[in-house]
């Protein structure tokens, strides 16, 4: 719950690439006959309103109302006091208060008389907003938004590499000169934010050799003779997570062939030949709806969803090399390139 | 900040969480949290998801169960909590779904209306959303003296956060710039977790926001409240400087706000009302001709608990009825708009004690003037 930078650049994100956006949502409700869609925003969850209108939350909650026409309409469970900011870092139609979502989402519908009605992840909206729509005809319209979400346009991408330049920059902040994990986690965390990141999630493995799974640290641990640090880090609403592995010395010479593997693996948008060790885990997460990642694949069930190429993805492995664990991560975009 | 007081609250709150089953008739309790509302979560299975969603089963007399939907998640659970299963899948809603039905004939609760979804909802145990959520309501009000010490180190560091705020303060530098090095400072502390807004400018502003590029300039009032926590448990202190010297209608807004939170703070005694407080807070405002800023328009809360969320139950509102018994934290915070300044805010995290309450914030009640 620590929200860094939140600001609308018109640059990096110009007015007419939401517009264009919210088209395609648009246009793929009328083929559908959707009166309306709904989308949940929330702290946790606020990949696909941002997406549309560069909102993004840092307290209570909204849902977006998308016509087939016209500028969307948010409800913001906000305090008036609060919309001249709202307006100020996104851009959308309508803003109403809100206290009860549920009720005037159902008020809202009646108003618009919106008869068929597709909410992105219906399944998981909070019930306290679901119940007064119960009545309301709700149909799920998760893979209607994906299907509008993907490919990455100029804008995501342009983010995406923004956000990794501040990853990777905190990445290499947090390893000079760290003995604690406190250390690394105050170094990135400072980078990160100074360099504008709207969030940062950190997850650390303190010591490689002891075990490979990157902590939410709470309190501290010494930082061992190699440890890793993944750094999930957002951008005006982009997302991506980078890992680094670190070694004190000279890097152990399997981990530079893991580096190589990785980056042919991220050019290929699929593992690349010639692993140097076993790949103990994998997996690759892409904004799918509400959240700013979301898990595509992994070392587990399969996957049912197909991506289009030049979706935005990040990739995550930890190999078992002969000098021990190894960590990496880092965004692509399916079939093209590595990012950052 | 130590691995041991985190495992002696897990212990202490697993065995009142048990007491509360029993009592209550139930056999388990399904738990649904995220990154946002991690609290009830947090209290039934000492976890803090940082990403997805994640739903635990906390039965009496057996091991728990935690399903989440992140491998990454699953992993670190497995490691945090050896002693429960841990489980991930595309869809930790179907696996939850799936677990409930299992249940079977046992008398289960689901919990909590804030973070449970409506696939779940909708399922077997709806009906059971009110009765799951008042009893963690219950347990999760009242501390018990380990987690009332968990506030008062938040506190102390709530206290050297501001610190850390009104050093970074000075015109040119940018509202994110602030909050880069409070939150720096936090990490380096072992400190997870800090909610924190904050406001720059003048009569035009009317609330707290999250950071953003503004830079200070020279007679700006700088509000923030900052919020962190220590082992799960959060503290906060509210409070307003100025970009070199007070003017004199600043410093006349702050003896209104100071006046403010005395009253609320005389007013915090065990079998008060919430309300009382609130009104304590309020009556300073209409004494000094500012009573419409006391209204919705211009304020949210007076204050509000702090716990295992940064705002809990109670809400310090004029008509809320809820009686503070000893042993309850919260800040007492007459925040609100002033027209002849802007926003302002004032705020110290207390403990209700038995004749009255416990200050915990240190920092001192004073309008802080940074050097322009």
């Amino acid at each position: 719950m620590r929200r860094g930078l939140i600001a609308w650049s018109r640059d990096e994100v110009p007015a007419a690439a939401l517009d264009a956006r919210v088209a395609k949502l648009q246009a793929a409700m009328r083929a559908e006959g959707l009166d309306a869609v709904l989308v949940y925003t929330s702290f946790p969850r606020p990949a696909a309103v941002a997406w549309l209108t560069h909102f993004v939350p840092y307290w209570n909650d909204g849902l977006l109302a998308v016509f087939p026409d016209g500028a969307p309409v948010l409800l913001a469970s906000f305090s008036k006091r609060v919309h001249p900011w709202i307006r100020e870092v996104s851009h959308v139609g309508e803003v109403r208060a809100a206290p009860d979502l549920g009720q005037a989402a159902a008020a809202l519908l009646g108003e618009r008389r919106a008869a068929r009605v597709g909410v992105v992840e219906l399944d998981a909206l909070p019930w306290r907003i679901a119940a007064p729509l119960a009545g309301a005809g709700l149909v799920d319209a998760s893979a209607l938004y994906l299907r509008a979400r993907h490919p990455a346009d100029a804008v995501e991408i342009a983010l995406a590499e923004r956000a990794t330049g501040i990853a990777k920059r905190a990445l290499a902040a947090a390893a000079e000169g760290a003995r604690l994990a406190s250390h690394a986690l105050a170094a990135a965390e400072k980078c990160a934010r100074l360099e504008g990141a709207e969030d940062v999630i950190a997850r650390l493995a303190p010591d490689l050799r002891e075990d490979a799974t990157p902590m939410r640290m709470e309190g501290d641990a010494p930082l061992g003779a190699r440890w890793a640090l993944e750094l999930t880090v957002s951008y005006k609403g982009t997302t991506v997570r980078v890992a680094r592995s670190f070694a004190s010395g000279a890097l152990p010479a399997s981990w530079q062939e893991a580096e190589a593997w990785f980056r042919r693996t991220l050019a290929l948008s699929a593992m690349a030949e010639g692993a140097p060790g076993r790949i103990a885990s994998y997996r690759v997460d892409v904004p799918l709806g509400t959240a700013p990642l979301d898990l595509w694949d992994a070392d587990g069930p399969e996957t049912s969803v197909p991506l289009e190429h030049g979706t935005l993805v990040v990739l995550s492995v930890s190999l078992a090399l002969k000098d021990g664990p190894w960590l990496a991560a880092a965004p692509a975009l399916i079939s093209r390139r590595a990012l950052g | 900040v130590s691995a041991q007081s985190s495992r002696v609250l897990r212990e202490e709150r697993r065995e009142r969480l048990d007491a509360a089953l029993a009592e209550s008739g139930l056999d388990a309790l399904v738990v649904a949290g995220d990154p946002w509302r991690s609290d009830y979560l947090r209290y039934a299975l000492d976890v803090t998801p940082l990403e997805g969603r994640a739903f635990a089963i906390v039965e009496r007399g057996a091991p728990p169960r935690l399903m989440v939907d992140s491998p990454a998640e699953a992993a670190r659970f497995a490691r945090e909590r050896p002693d429960a299963a841990v489980s991930w899948s595309r869809s930790a809603i179907a696996d939850a779904e799936r677990a409930i039905r299992e249940l079977g004939a046992r008398r289960a609760a689901l919990a909590p209306l804030a973070a449970v979804p409506y696939r779940l909802a909708a399922g077997p145990l709806g009906a059971t959303l009110a009765e799951g959520t008042a009893l963690l309501d219950r347990l999760m009000l009242l501390k018990s003296p380990r987690e009332i010490e968990a506030v008062r180190k938040a506190a102390a560091l709530a206290d050297e956060g501001y610190r850390v705020f009104r050093e970074a303060a000075r015109a040119g530098r940018a509202e994110y710039e602030l909050v880069a090095e409070v939150e720096s400072f936090f990490r380096s502390r072992g400190c997870p977790e800090n909610f924190q807004i904050l406001g720059s400018g003048g009569r035009e502003v009317r609330g707290m926001h999250p950071p953003g590029d503004r830079r200070l300039q020279a007679g700006d009032l700088v509000t923030t409240e900052l919020t962190p926590c220590v082992d799960g448990y959060y503290a906060q202190i509210c409070r307003t400087l100025v970009i070199g010297p007070a003017t004199d209608a600043q410093r006349r807004a702050f003896a209104v706000y100071d006046d403010a939170l005395a009253a609320g703070v005389a007013a915090l005694k065990p079998g008060a009302a919430a309300g009382d407080v609130a009104r304590a807070e309020n009556a300073v405002f209409r004494r000094e001709g500012l009573g419409d800023y006391v209204t919705s328009e211009y304020t949210r809360v007076r204050g509000h608990g702090l716990g295992l969320y940064v705002d809990a139950r109670p809400m310090l509102l004029e008509d809320v009825a809820l009686v503070l018994r000893p042993d309850m934290t919260l800040i007492v915070h007459p925040n609100t708009y002033h027209p002849e300044v802007g926003y302002f805010v004032h705020g110290d995290t207390v403990r209700v004690s038995a004749d009255g309450c416990e200050v915990m914030t240190r920092t001192a009640r004073e309008l802080f003037e940074v050097s322009a």
